[in-house]
């Protein structure tokens, strides 16, 4: 892979509207274009994930999923069409990401994520991105970031509602000091599901991945932002370390 | 929406007497958040604010 140091002429173009930001800028750029990151689940929340950081000019996707694209997807899973029914979610959007921007390298895993393979999968990632639909998947995606020390922003949906949170290994806690893993609740094998929601959350998880691959501080680490899309509200609840938590336990420092 | 409770409730009492299900659950009480080990040794006083939210785990 060419590690240029600096934007072509094409790249100055296609990201022309982000690099008039300051905090991006071409120095900005070349860092989301070293950057890999790992991103689990293409549908609702990983369409529009994937979708977002592949526009932006993150240069390495490595992206997981065991499905098949299944007509009941299609009413948010805006990454898949219907011409791509049956065909397994990471191949028909690794075809659209590279569409949209051929610079993007996007490695697929038609796998389930578990223990065994989690370390492999995010080898050499410095970012998890959620995009899961069950808890189970959540804790392993928690362990591999404890392990690797690096950050995990989840996100979940459920009808209109959603929320999102950093973990930041060594600087917040973890996603089991919020969600214990001997609190289970039994998995749903449907969960409601609204397009809008998918993609608020999402897009929050993406300005968030953008953010910290960037280098600036992380503005969903220690707080859980939560959607309500009925009542059109966020709230933001602090959350903490929890010291005794069995996976990132340790004393607050001082 | 305000609620009267017994004297010294706690959230413990709080999430069983609204029965909250959601084994999780998430609790904030005063604007922060409460570890679950703690729902049964956290008691509200007059004009405590607690909110339930039901997490969601979709995606």
């Amino acid at each position: 892979m060419n590690v240029s140091t600096l934007l072509t002429e094409e790249q100055k173009r296609r990201y022309r509207r982000q690099l008039m930001l300051p905090e991006i800028g071409e120095e900005g750029q070349q860092k989301l274009g070293r950057a890999k990151v790992l991103l689990v689940g293409l549908g609702g929340l990983g369409s529009i994930s994937s979708y977002y950081l592949a526009a932006a000019g993150v240069g390495h996707l490595r992206i997981v999923d065991r499905d098949a694209v299944g007509l009941e997807n299609l009413n948010r899973q805006l990454l898949h069409s219907t011409d791509d029914l049956g065909r397994p979610k990471v191949e028909s959007a690794s075809e659209k990401l590279l569409r949209l921007n051929p610079l993007c390298h996007v490695e697929t895993a038609i796998v389930d994520i578990g223990d065994k393979n989690a370390s492999g999968l995010a080898k050499d990632c410095s970012l998890i991105i959620d995009a899961t639909d069950n808890l189970a998947t959540r804790h392993v995606l928690n362990r591999v970031s404890l392990q690797k020390q690096i950050p995990f922003i989840y996100g979940g949906i459920n009808g209109w509602n959603g929320m999102a949170a950093t973990f930041i290994p060594g600087k917040t806690g973890c996603f089991a000091c919020l969600f214990p893993p001997e609190r289970t609740r039994p998995n749903e094998t449907e969960f409601p599901a609204l397009g809008p929601t998918a993609g608020a959350i999402a897009s929050i998880q993406s300005m968030e991945a953008l953010r910290i691959l960037l280098g600036l501080p992380s503005r969903l680490a220690g707080r859980l932002l939560t959607f309500r899309g009925l009542e059109m509200r966020f709230r933001s609840t602090p959350i903490e370390q929890d010291p005794e938590c069995s996976l990132c336990g340790r004393p607050q420092e001082g | 929406m305000t609620e009267e409770v017994p004297e010294g409730a706690t959230l413990a009492f709080l999430i069983e007497h609204f029965q909250e299900k959601d084994r999780a659950l998430i609790v904030e009480h005063n604007g922060r958040f409460v570890f679950p080990k703690q729902y049964s040794t956290t008691t509200v006083s007059p004009n405590d604010r607690v909110e339930f939210i039901n997490p969601d785990f979709g995606g």
